[in-house]
């Protein structure tokens, strides 16, 4: 198995169609569509409107800057998505050899339930194209769930 | 008011305890049940009588009571109230008296032919008689049709249920199968009657209930609507003509009562019906019934009396049925078989009588009838006792000598059935005759007609009445014992021989109640049967009110003429009969002079092949029918569900291959019906 | 002169049909990544065009939000890439065609 990069041949242009129609119909839908002229933002730096408006100083916003609102609580949640998120790509990404949730999560819980079982939670390389079908020989006393 | 109307109820209540009691615990009682049937019964006739002295005022100031007692379906708006009530009245109450007093010697005969005979089943046979005069007698008090029609329902599945008691055996259940599908094609017409009385009237009630708002009742609407016009009354008559409507709504009802009071063409059954115990036999003919189907009748008589075609419809019916059942009944051999065919002869007797407009010898043949004919089939149970169930008439002979009880007590019964005076049955059958003959010779036109030809077959019948059943009486008492059981029969008890002897006193003078001939001739008053119907509180239900709708309405007057020269007439044709009967059988060893009759005896002893005649029908017209449309059924109504379920199913597979499980297709479905959604909206938007 | 915002809509919407053809054709589960990008970015795109539009500077506000909700979005979306390439050898989401093996 190569990583280099190749060119896709199984690429469904049936679906793409699907995309292509969409694309049709919006953009025929705008191009006819009659719209006034947009008002702007005036004179003035946007940038420092959106700096006030993430943190409530609304009273700060100088005159024909633009409406706005505060965004102070919104601002919060997003940094704690972030924050985790991070934490979960974490997890999600490290490679570890003890009973962590992300195994349990990889491997349907068998190393938990077989504990001590030397196998490391990578399949066969030849059954990688059976893609569901493909438990580990070594396991096969405590699989259950095969699909 | 306490008094005995709080007790009405349970005349009916009684007998329905005993059918409980017998039921569930007539096996741990000495006489299987019958001390519950016969303690209720007593119980029964007791309050019978008590309310039947109070309506004569004798023991309470109030002569009539009509009230609903209960409401099972309250109407709102528009829509019909279904009650339970109580309508006593000089007829209801007379006609409790009858049905409890023989269901109480019936139950008590019933001690003799079953107990003694060592029947087995009897708990249910008990709860069955009793379950049968409970209904009967609910049906006698109902104060209105839709009540009425649940007891006639009942009354006829009791005798289902005790027709087919020996079920074991081929014949009884076939013919209980018989007794109930031939009565409930009767009464498949009836019930549209009554839903169409009900569409009609918004009420069932056969008389007006007094309250605090009076309810009226539906002959009275009928009356007013033929008087003014029908808006006025509020009478719904579905675009007809009021008087056409009320007869065609007559008519349906009178289906019921013509399989119920077994009338041509309807009567098949009854014969059948000699399969069950006799006891029940008795019951069944003299008071519960048949008597259910011309009793309906006379309860709404002031409907009927509107409609000159229905009074000409039941007088010819039941003339022809009295003509036609008497002629059957000549050559049976059976004794229980002459019996049955002249049940079905006297009630077209009735029927005839209250076609003709004469209410009152209705009931009087109706009362009389009730007495001496369950006195016959008690005395043929007792011959049946002593002939060791034998029921063939050329096997028994001379019984005269072994068992006088029977004789005398039958003899007494005959004598009412063939209509010698003075014995019960000559003064109601020829009060019956007197009034079809008088309402025919009375009436313009073609009603006028059709009830002398009425009373003309009816005259006939009197002389076939006469002679089967004395023909009846010498072969079975007569002449030498033609076979070694009637030798030497065996005896019967107490409780075959104290019912018998109420009966047959009875028979001979419960014709004295309306002896309108002797009171025409000596000028006393003494019809008082007359006297007891004519008046009353419920003036709606008296026959004072239906001699004006008979002259009103239905054009049926009664002509001026005395009631003794018609008597005469019938009396000699019945002597004549009587004669006939003597001189062809009661010599010591009786011939079959039937075969002299030739082709005619064949027809008869088939019954004129009506029987056939109703399987034809059955097979031949019914059943191909029924196939035609078992076959619409299966190939096009089923077709069309199987088609649309396979439609379904077959879109369903291909449909369900877009459930491909693959996210891509799932995607680009969406978009696709997005950009299907979004044109849609563009042009239903009216943007192109 | 300020650009018509029929414009700006086109090329959202252009953005977004590219974004949503490359979901429909491809089965590489990093190409789907990029592809919802893509797409959202679209979302923002409008969002700024009708900021501007009414004057209303919340649409911008609301558009960095998004970015900010794009990138937690990746970074669990490569986590789950990773997840699924050390399950199967491969990242074609065809594959992975039970919640369970």
């Amino acid at each position: 198995m190569t990583t280099r990069p190749r060119l896709v041949t199984d690429v469904n242009y049936r679906n793409g169609a699907a995309a292509v129609a969409l694309f049709a119909v919006m953009a025929w839908t705008f191009v006819t569509a009659q719209f006034p002229a947009p008002l702007g933002f005036g004179e003035g730096s946007i940038t420092a409107t959106i700096g006030y408006a993430m943190f409530d100083l609304l009273e700060q916003v100088p005159d024909g800057h633009g409406e706005t609102e505060g965004f102070l609580v919104a601002f919060l949640v997003v940094a704690v998505v972030l924050d985790a998120a991070l934490d979960g790509a974490v997890m999600l990404a490290r490679r570890e050899e003890d009973d962590s949730v992300v195994t349990a999560l990889a491997d349907g819980g068998r190393r938990a339930l077989g504990a001590g079982a030397a196998d490391e939670s990578g399949s066969d390389p030849g059954d990688a194209g059976s893609g569901a079908a493909g438990p580990d020989a070594g396991d096969a006393g405590t699989d259950g769930g095969e699909s | 008011m306490a008094g005995v109307y709080d007790f009405v109820p349970a005349v009916a209540l009684l007998p329905f305890l005993a059918f409980v009691v017998s039921l569930f615990a007539g096996e741990y009682m000495p006489k299987r049940g019958a001390e519950a049937g016969i303690i209720a019964t007593a119980g029964s006739l007791a309050l019978s009588v008590w309310t039947l002295l109070t309506v004569a005022g004798i023991t309470g100031p109030a002569t009539s009571f009509n009230e609903n007692l209960y409401t099972w379906v309250a109407g709102g708006e528009g829509a019909v109230t279904l009650n339970f009530g109580i309508l006593v009245d000089p007829l209801s109450a007379l006609m409790l008296v009858i049905v409890s007093l023989i269901a109480f010697l019936v139950h008590v005969f019933s001690l003799g032919y079953m107990n003694d005979e060592g029947e087995t089943g009897l708990p249910r046979y008990y709860a069955g008689l009793g379950l049968f005069s409970a209904s009967m007698l609910a049906f006698v008090f109902s104060n209105n049709l839709l009540m009425a029609f649940m007891f006639f329902e009942l009354v006829g599945l009791c005798s289902y249920l005790l027709i087919g008691f020996w079920f074991r055996e081929a014949a009884p259940p076939s013919a209980a199968k018989k007794a109930f599908l031939v009565t409930r094609f009767g009464d498949y017409f009836f019930l549209i009657g009554v839903v169409g009385v009900f569409a009609t009237f918004g009420t069932g009630l056969f008389a007006p209930v007094e309250g605090a708002e009076t309810l009226a009742s539906f002959p009275e609407l009928a009356e007013e609507a033929l008087a003014g016009s029908a808006e006025e009354a509020g009478v719904n008559t579905f675009g007809y003509d009021p008087g056409t409507w009320f007869t065609i709504l007559g008519l349906l009802v009178l289906g019921g009562v013509v399989g119920k009071s077994a009338q041509f063409p309807l009567h098949t059954w009854l014969p059948d019906a000699m399969e069950g115990p006799t006891p029940v036999s008795a019951l069944i003919h003299a008071a519960t019934m048949v008597a259910a189907g011309v009793y309906l009748v006379a309860r709404m008589y002031g409907f009927y009396a509107l409609s000159p075609t229905a009074l000409a419809v039941i007088a010819l019916i039941g003339g022809f049925t009295a003509l036609f059942a008497a002629t059957m009944g000549v050559v049976k051999q059976e004794l229980k078989q002459v019996l049955a065919y002249s049940t079905i002869s006297q009630y077209g007797y009735m029927m005839l009588a209250l076609g003709a407009g004469g209410y009152t010898a209705a009931v009087f043949h109706l009362t009389t009838h009730a007495v001496f004919k369950a006195l016959l089939f008690l005395g043929a149970g007792s011959v049946i006792i002593a002939m060791h169930h034998e029921e063939n008439m050329w096997t028994m002979g001379g019984l005269r000598d072994r068992m006088p009880v029977t004789y005398y007590t039958f003899l007494s019964g005959s004598l009412a059935l063939a209509g010698i005076v003075p014995f019960a049955g000559f003064w109601s059958k020829d009060e019956v005759l007197f009034e079809a003959l008088i309402h025919g010779l009375g009436s313009e036109g073609a009603i006028g007609t059709l009830l002398l030809v009425g009373y003309a077959m009816g005259l006939v019948a009197v002389f076939f009445t006469a002679f089967y059943t004395f023909r009846m009486v010498f072969l079975t008492f007569h002449g030498e014992p033609r076979t070694d059981t009637a030798r030497d029969p065996e005896p019967v008890r107490w409780n075959v021989k104290g019912p018998l002897t109420v009966l047959g006193i009875g028979a001979a003078t419960v014709g004295f109640i309306n002896m309108v001939p002797v009171a025409e001739v000596t000028g006393r008053e003494i019809d008082y049967l007359h006297k007891w119907l004519a008046h009353g509180d419920i003036s709606v239900t008296t026959t004072e009110h239906y001699g004006e709708l008979l002259h009103t309405f239905a054009g049926v007057d009664p002509a001026e003429l005395g009631p003794v020269a018609p008597g005469a007439v019938s009396l000699v044709l019945a002597l004549a009969g009587v004669g006939a009967a003597w001189k062809l059988y009661n010599v010591p060893d009786p011939e079959e002079h039937t075969d002299k009759l030739g082709g005619a005896k064949t027809v008869l002893m088939h019954n004129y092949y009506l029987d056939e005649f109703q399987v034809w029908l059955a097979t031949g017209v019914t059943v191909p029918l029924a196939r035609a449309a078992d076959k619409f059924d299966q190939g096009v109504v089923d077709g069309v569900v199987n088609g649309i379920s396979s439609v379904s199913l077959f879109g369903g597979s291909r449909f369900r291959r877009i459930q491909s499980g693959v996210v891509t297709n799932y995607a680009t479905l969406m978009t696709l019906s997005l950009v299907l959604l979004l044109v849609v909206f563009v042009v239903a938007g009216g943007v192109v | 002169m300020a650009i018509l915002s029929e414009f700006y809509l086109l090329l959202s919407a252009a953005v977004f049909s590219i974004g949503l053809y490359g979901i429909l054709t491809r089965s590489n589960a990093l190409v789907f990544l990029m592809s919802v990008e893509l797409m959202l970015n679209a979302a923002n795109i409008n969002l700024v065009a009708f900021s501007f539009h009414y004057g209303n500077v919340t649409g911008q506000v609301f558009s960095l939000f998004t970015m900010a909700l794009a990138a937690a979005e990746v970074a669990i979306g490569i986590g789950i890439v990773l997840v699924l390439y050390r399950n199967f050898e491969d990242i074609d989401v065809t594959k992975a065609a039970t919640m369970r093996w």
